[in-house]
């Protein structure tokens, strides 16, 4: 019997998987739709182009729930769906340069629909107009400083203080000792205050 | 902080000041050290710029292009498997008959190997007899489906065509001769073109 979204959205990921695992497809629906904007995030903020982010967020789901069976669910599903996004958006970014993440689009872009493809689009929030606007303001220029840290780095800032992994399971996701990923977090926080020094100072 | 409070904060320091887990040696120098408060002050308003940054939405589609992709296993099947391992594990005396049952069948495949390698010669004769019987019968099978045609009142023509050989000898004279002239007349008609082509060159 298939179980309905309610009921799934009730339970936890290990419960899910257990459910995906034995055919139930509302509940490989039910992971894409529980980490769908938190995977998209991260590789459109590790590359830096929609269409590519889009790309690669349908090969990370594709990836992830094909290989289920070999998921262990003594680990948190989110840390591992990470580490496969994480994957893929480090291959893309050896494969080719891509362009750089701005509010305004990539200084690369040369048509409109290029302009717009890359240009980060905010989210909509509940504050006052001059409220969005100066968040849309902090949160454009943050953007475009983590668009300017290393890939590693970026990762490693991105998992900590978006996404709220803890240093363990940072580690684990982008395989590297504890003690990289803490300098990583460090350096990359120092030269993001660098960058945002002007700001709310 | 572990060392002397004189000391500026480290950045685990700082990591700690962040979760609000700071040691109160730490938090005596933070109070003290104006240097080390402003830099606290900066990585929380960072760290809470970062927090703010909105999930991005993939495009709507994402879990139909993923689902079009996606091996769902056959739940039956599943089903069916787990309920005959459950069966077959469920006590001693069914998983001794089917471990007995898988040694009769490995036993029964080493035999009839070994048996084959050793009679490769009475193997051979066997095929040779068996296929002559099945020609010869297949002969036998064949006129008699002839003979039973030939019996046909309606085929009263082609019986008394088979009893006068002069007849019989002079049809299928006039049927090569006719064969022939056709096969003649064709490469000739075929031919012509070609010929023509050539000797106007």
């Amino acid at each position: 019997m298939a179980a309905d979204r309610p009921a799934l959205a009730a339970r936890s990921d290990q419960e899910i998987v257990a459910l995906a695992r034995a055919g139930e497809e509302a509940a490989y629906r039910e992971l894409i739709r529980r980490y769908q904007r938190p995977v998209f995030s991260l590789l459109y903020r590790m590359v830096g182009d929609r269409e590519l982010a889009e790309d690669l967020t349908q090969e990370t789901f594709i990836k992830a729930l094909n290989a289920l069976a070999s998921y262990r669910p003594e680990f948190k599903f989110s840390s591992w769906i990470f580490k496969i996004a994480n994957n893929a958006a480090i291959d893309q970014l050896r494969r080719r340069e891509v362009p750089t993440l701005s509010i305004e689009g990539s200084p690369h872009a040369s048509t409109p629909e290029a302009v717009e493809a890359t240009a980060l689009q905010l989210g909509d929030s509940a504050e006052s107009p001059l409220e969005a606007v100066e968040a849309r303001e902090l949160g454009g220029q943050i953007e475009a400083a983590i668009a300017r840290l290393r890939p590693e780095y970026r990762a490693c800032i991105l998992l900590r203080h978006v996404e709220g992994c803890a240093y363990e399971e940072i580690a684990r996701i982008l395989n590297l000792p504890l003690g990289t990923v803490k300098t990583y977090i460090h350096r990359a926080r120092h030269e993001l205050r660098q960058a945002l020094g002007h700001l709310r100072g | 902080m572990t060392g002397h409070p004189a000391r500026h904060l480290s950045p685990d320091d700082i990591d700690a000041s962040l979760a609000g887990a700071l040691g109160p040696e730490a938090r005596r120098h933070l109070e003290e050290c104006s240097a080390c408060r402003e830099l606290a002050r900066a990585e929380r308003e960072l760290v809470r710029a970062l927090a703010a940054l909105p999930h991005l939405a993939p495009r709507e589609d994402l879990a139909e292009r993923v689902m079009a992709a996606v091996r769902i296993p056959d739940p039956f099947a599943l089903r069916a498997l787990a309920g005959a391992g459950r069966r077959l594990l469920r006590s001693r005396r069914a998983l001794a008959v089917a471990a007995g049952l898988v040694v009769v069948m490995l036993g029964a495949m080493g035999a009839s190997v070994a048996w084959t390698l050793a009679h490769r010669g009475l193997l051979a004769a066997l095929s040779d007899w068996a296929t002559g019987e099945a020609l010869r019968w297949a002969w036998v099978g064949l006129r008699g489906a002839a003979l039973n045609l030939l019996e046909r009142p309606e085929l009263g023509g082609v019986r008394r065509l088979l009893d006068a050989p002069a007849l019989l000898a002079l049809i299928s004279a006039l049927g090569s001769l006719g064969y022939m002239s056709g096969v003649l007349a064709l490469r000739r008609l075929l031919a012509v073109p070609g010929r023509a082509r050539h000797a106007g060159w």
